[in-house]
């Protein structure tokens, strides 16, 4: 819910205006086109029951179960979860990965996005393309490629500071420990362009009079970008924090195809671990227990960030009730 | 540059705001859109200049520079013949998943969002928060409940059981909701209604020419999603002949960290990737404004 408070505040309850009138017949007419309108939504309805609703009621009830027996087993499977530190630890990964990563991807968005809307910028729209072509390439084909240049064996500018002396052996970015900082490095370069184009976007929409009478009273472009475009985006913001931080939560495909190019592990990342524990292991239950908790933790971590920036975002957020 | 306003000329306020200021900032400025711009780019031109590769210049050429002699003819070969020519099945499972998927996720989105928008009825407003909620649900944490459920039901290692969930497209159903009020006028269709056209020949001919398009922006983000998913028909296939060309490259990569595999598949795995980017990045220049689109839609509604 948190998203559509931030993205979108007016348009969803602003029904067509439709005159009553009195007659019986045209009564009956406005309720067969009532009838009418819920048929248009029946096939999206129906595909939404049986693939949305559906999973996850059957994976409720299935991380009810039992691994061994698949009898009604209460919360054992939740209490594995709880107390399993692998899964803690991919999860403590993610959130120092979204500490890390989100900030860099938005303060390079934010700063890319406020140059090509400042006058001092040459080629806006080619600028603009560049940075927002990752988009069209799938994150797996992105982790083949970074992969690959991040492999010592086939990236002869890796295999550089060893032969200048610098580092005692060549450096390894997929080794364990540097891998996280190498998907970090994969996920900028996939989201930033996507997040400037949303934030680019948002800045065409302040309004032009407001730049103009800043600039009449001698504001310099560095402070109107500070102190008038930034604050009139920060809802903008918002919405592509959270977005962040749920794709972070759900990290899956980069550390998948690393782990194949170089064994950084199989429950790197929870979604990486859920995938494992359903497939390689085949305990479903868990595997079910595993995904509630981590839907939870999602639920709870994107709640936390927008009640934290709320008041910051929305003065009037708090005498504002259901209207 | 004759933009500027007369009063900003006439009170320079620091020496650096000057003409040469101005200057000295466009440069600097530019400079540091370029090293982003390089950042970009740099995988993506890696990529064409190592497909031109065979295994043994990979290792032994410069990482950024071609190869004297082009080995792109025998690496197409190979990527086509390769494990009895699987390739090419991946190539064609990923269009058939892009345009199924993207075509009716659009129609049934559109047929929803619009009879949201211009129809009331009861549970019009639980449907539009059933709607609204799902948006906060990743399409990821789903896949292993869809699973789950595919697996008991034997939808599992079907094409089906791949495009019917991608079906599901509750942002499609907001943003058309939003679009048909905006651009259906009320007038029109209660005009068609006068002159005796049923609803549904309302919306197929009244409506449906003035959302398209909205329908384009969908289809075109639709087919994106779906080209791209990995997650999804990694879990639910099983045969090779029915993976799209993600899931196929992954299993060729995952093969190249495997002792005792007879062939590194290298050559083939990164002309195989160039090839599964190459038609979205050359249509991207004239889809970005389409796709932009929709996705600053969410966001910027409420500024």
């Amino acid at each position: 819910m948190a998203v559509h408070d931030v993205g979108h505040a007016t348009s969803v309850d602003a029904p067509p205006e439709r005159k009553r009138r009195p007659s019986r017949a045209s009564e009956r007419a406005v309720e067969a086109r009532g009838r009418a309108g819920l048929g248009m939504t029946a096939p999206f309805l129906l595909l939404f029951a049986g693939f949305f609703v559906a999973p996850i009621i059957y994976s409720i009830v299935l991380s009810l179960r039992s691994p061994a027996t698949g009898a009604y087993a209460g919360l054992l499977n939740y209490r594995t979860v709880l107390s399993d530190g692998a899964f803690w630890s991919g999860v403590q990964r993610m959130a120092y990965f979204g500490v890390v990563q989100v900030s860099i991807m938005i303060g390079l968005a934010i700063v890319l996005a406020l140059f090509l809307d400042s006058p001092y910028c040459r080629g806006r729209k080619f600028f603009a393309l560049v940075y927002f072509l990752p988009y069209a390439v799938p994150g797996v084909i992105a982790a083949i490629m970074w992969g690959f240049l991040l492999e010592p064996d086939l990236d002869s500018a890796l295999r550089l500071p060893h032969l200048l002396g610098i580092t005692g052996s060549t450096l390894n970015p997929l080794d364990f420990r540097l891998a996280l900082y190498a998907i970090m490095l994969i996920v900028t370069w996939e989201f930033t362009g996507y997040n400037m184009t949303i934030l680019l976007t948002s800045l065409t929409n302040v309004p032009r009079q407001v730049l103009e009478a800043a600039k009449i009273d001698g504001c310099s472009e560095l402070s109107i970008a500070a102190r008038i475009k930034l604050p009139l985006i920060r809802r903008t913001v918002v919405f592509i924090v959270i977005l962040s931080i749920i794709g972070t939560l759900q990290l899956f495909n980069e550390p998948m195809i690393l782990n194949d190019i170089a064994n950084i592990g199989s429950s790197y990342t929870p979604n990486q671990m859920i995938y494992n524990t359903a497939f390689s292991f085949g305990n479903e239950q868990l595997a079910a227990a595993q995904s509630v908790v981590l839907a939870v933790i999602t639920v709870v971590a994107t709640v936390a960030f927008y009640t934290i920036v709320r008041r910051r975002i929305d003065p009037f957020a708090t005498s504002q009730g259901g209207a | 540059m004759s933009a500027i306003p007369a009063g900003r000329r006439s009170r320079p306020r620091t020496p650096g705001s000057g003409q040469l200021g101005r200057k000295v900032k466009t440069t600097v400025g530019t400079a540091a859109l370029v090293v982003a711009a390089a950042y970009v780019i740099a995988p993506i031109y890696w990529l064409v200049v190592a497909s031109s590769k065979s295994t043994s210049q990979l290792f032994a050429t410069s990482t950024f520079l071609p190869p004297v002699h082009l080995s792109w003819g025998a690496n197409f070969r190979s990527l086509f013949s390769f494990g009895s020519g699987e390739f090419k099945y991946w190539l064609a499972n990923s269009f058939v998943y892009a345009i199924v998927t993207a075509s009716l996720a659009t129609a049934v989105s559109t047929l929803c969002g619009y009879g949201l928008a211009k129809y009331r009825f009861r549970f019009r407003k639980t449907i539009f928060g059933l709607v609204v909620g799902s948006l906060m649900v990743p399409a990821t944490a789903l896949v292993v409940p869809l699973f789950l459920l595919e697996h008991d039901v034997g939808l599992i290692n079907s094409y089906q059981g791949v495009i019917l969930p991608m079906l599901v497209y509750p942002f499609g159903v907001y943003f058309m909701s939003i679009f048909a009020a905006d651009a259906v006028p009320d007038s029109l269709v209660d005009a068609s209604r006068i002159d005796g056209a049923s609803e549904l020949r309302i919306f197929w001919q009244i409506a449906r020419p003035i959302l398209m398009p909205g329908m384009v922006t969908l289809l075109l983000i639709s087919f994106i999603g779906t080209w791209n998913n990995y997650f999804l028909p990694l879990v639910l296939l099983g045969d090779t002949t029915k993976f799209p060309l993600t899931v196929g490259l992954s299993t060729w990569a995952s093969d190249l960290n495997q002792a005792g595999v007879s062939q590194p598949l290298y050559p083939e795995v990164l002309l195989g990737s160039l090839i599964s980017v190459l038609p979205m990045l050359v249509l991207f220049p004239f889809l970005q404004k389409y796709v932009a689109r929709g996705l600053t839609f969410g966001a910027i509604a409420g500024e």
